[in-house]
């Protein structure tokens, strides 16, 4: 697979008047995103997340490093026909109606044809349930038809790479929900989607692969499924409940284990928890499930960025 | 380009301050038409040559009215750079394949002509008014809208380039006012007011300077007041006669647009550098 995007060492530093209180937004941050991937960079506020997809439309200025996309420089114009954003916070003007917007947005984005810009403006509003109100000024829609029609600004050219900076933001769950689906959708065109989210169980959902970032720095970087895996923690399920002589026998392996009714987990890797299966198989009890333990992302993002704060 | 410049319109039109900017216009504009109707008017419209009464009335127009519709036209245009610099707004125009170059420009060419289509229609209007009622149907009047057109790109120059650095139309606005109405008439008329109070050559000296750097909207009006008028157009500025009468210049319109062509590209240097 081709990297759509690459950075290499970005580092920015807000700098301040008279240079009291700098700010280090992103330090010697390298990463690359792959095309056909939804990429989630998550982060606590302040961690650099938007800074960073500001550097890379070229809206921010990095201080140093090199960050391209599609093999071109950031700063360069030309291959942002193919990219749809959506800001967090965006503000579109208030006097046009909600099909205005996306013809003004449209044009800018180099869309020439009208009879064919219509039709996808019509499409659009039809996907994000908003044709009953295209004629309305956009001043009278609610944040989470504000969120659909800067959504539908975002994908109206038919980019291949879209940047979303919280999309869900201010939508219900019905409307989150909606977007996932859309998200998804996107993605199974072969489309690029680098997400900006708070929102940690939608990143699950729809990411494959995400970042963490904390002040400036790329703490981890993984697929979803690598990082919320616990490596070592087990878990095995019997059909019966486990006896007292079973018991002796697992705690004899694993002293620390946590044994219940029928449920067993080791957090001692895995050819502790083979030992353990092969005390039940000698004894003929039925093993009904046997597991690598997961945490959340949500859990893991949390425990990451208190073990960095912490050292 | 056109897009940006499109939507400048549909701002400018969507804008309160137009309303009552249109307001002000109409009533100018039916001020002028129930004047040249009434008996006095049409008395002296009738006795004196109809050349000398029209000019007459163009001119005096022109002198009261130049400066404050361009302070007007530059106040009501002048939220529209802050505006499209507002978070949220500019950084998803940057984001689309648009040069920043092109973005500014596009946004400043739109507001002039948005204010020229606003002289077309106001001195079209008094032009049609005057020359109706005299039967004396001369364009020159009409060349007014090219030069209150080219003395608001001078102005709002300073516009887009406060608007960048400091994002405030007040700042803006009041540094437009302290110029149109305080500097810049100073400047024009230092040899006659300044000069003859302070002799020191270094002080004369900084006045020159800051007269030829900065812009002259009120030369521009005179420029075109000697136009209509017939009076003759040096290159350079004189002082001649006893009562110190200056003659309009040349020199006033092009180093006015020498300082909006500075000022722009500034304002563009700054904008293509800046984080938003």
């Amino acid at each position: 697979m081709s990297a759509i995007i690459e950075t290499q060492n970005l580092s920015k530093v807000y700098t301040a008047r008279f240079g009291k209180g700098n700010v280090k937004a992103l330090n010697n941050f390298s990463f690359s995103i792959n095309q056909g991937e939804i990429f989630g960079l998550l982060g606590p506020n302040g961690a650099g997340k938007t800074t960073l997809v500001k550097i890379l439309l070229g809206i921010t200025f990095p201080t140093n490093g090199d960050a391209k996309v599609f093999g071109m420089k950031a700063s360069n114009h030309k291959w942002k026909m193919k990219v749809g954003y959506l800001p967090e916070n965006h503000r579109f003007p208030n006097y046009l109606t909600g099909e205005q917007v996306l013809g003004y947005y449209g044009r800018l984005s180099g869309m020439k044809n009208k009879a064919e810009m219509d039709k996808r403006i019509d499409e659009m509003l039809g996907l994000m349930r908003l044709t009953e109100w295209r004629k309305t000024k956009i001043k009278k829609y609610s944040k989470g038809m504000m969120q659909k029609i800067g959504l539908a600004q975002a994908m109206l050219s038919n980019p291949d790479l879209i940047f979303l900076d919280e999309p869900t933001d201010g939508v219900d769950p019905i409307g989150r929900k909606e977007i996932r689906d859309i998200l998804t959708q996107i993605k199974s065109q072969g489309k690029t989607i680098f997400l900006n989210s708070h929102l940690l169980s939608e990143v699950e959902m729809i990411c494959d692969r995400v970042a963490i970032l904390n002040k400036g720095d790329l703490i981890k970087e993984g697929s979803v499924d690598d990082l919320t895996v616990s490596q070592d923690v087990f878990i095995i399920e019997t059909g019966t409940p486990i006896d007292n002589e079973s018991r002796a026998s697992v705690l004899s392996i694993d002293s620390n284990a946590g044994i219940g009714e029928s449920e067993i987990n080791t957090s001692n890797g895995i050819e502790t928890a083979n030992r353990i299966l092969d005390i039940f198989r000698s004894k003929r009890i039925n093993i009904k499930n046997f597991n690598q333990k997961t945490s959340s992302l949500e859990e893991f993002f949390i425990n990451v960025i208190k073990k960095e704060d912490a050292s | 380009m056109l897009t940006i410049i499109q939507n400048t319109f549909r701002e400018a039109l969507a804008k309160k301050i137009f309303i009552g900017y249109y307001i002000f216009y109409a009533i100018v504009i039916l001020f002028m038409f129930f004047a040249a109707n009434t008996d006095s008017i049409q008395g002296v419209m009738a006795l004196a040559d109809a050349k000398q009464a029209v000019t007459f009335v163009e001119t005096g127009f022109l002198a009261i009215a130049f400066p404050l519709i361009l302070f007007f036209s530059l106040i009501s245009t002048s939220s529209f750079f802050p505006s499209m610099l507002e978070k949220g707004t500019i950084d998803l125009m940057i984001s689309k394949p648009i040069s920043r170059f092109n973005i500014l420009l596009s946004k400043y060419l739109g507001a002039v002509l948005f204010v020229f289509a606003s002289m077309v229609f106001l001195f079209g209007s008094i032009w049609l008014i005057l020359s109706a009622k005299s039967g004396y149907w001369d364009v020159t009047f009409l060349f007014s809208i090219i030069t209150m057109t080219l003395a608001f790109a001078v102005m709002y120059s300073i516009v887009i380039l406060i608007s960048i650095l400091t994002q405030s139309t007040i700042v803006s606005i009041l540094v437009n006012f302290f110029l149109i109405f305080v500097l810049c008439p100073i400047l024009s008329s230092r040899e006659i007011i300044i000069f003859p109070l302070i002799q020191n050559e270094t002080v004369q000296f900084i006045f020159n300077f800051f007269y030829y750097i900065f812009p002259k909207p009120g030369e521009i009006k005179d420029i075109t007041i000697s136009i209509l008028s017939e009076q003759p157009l040096n290159f350079w500025k004189t002082t001649a006669g006893e009562n110190m009468q200056m003659t309009s210049a040349w020199m006033s319109m092009i180093s006015s647009v020498i300082f909006c062509i500075t000022i722009t590209a500034a304002s563009i240097y700054y904008f293509s550098k800046k984080d938003y």
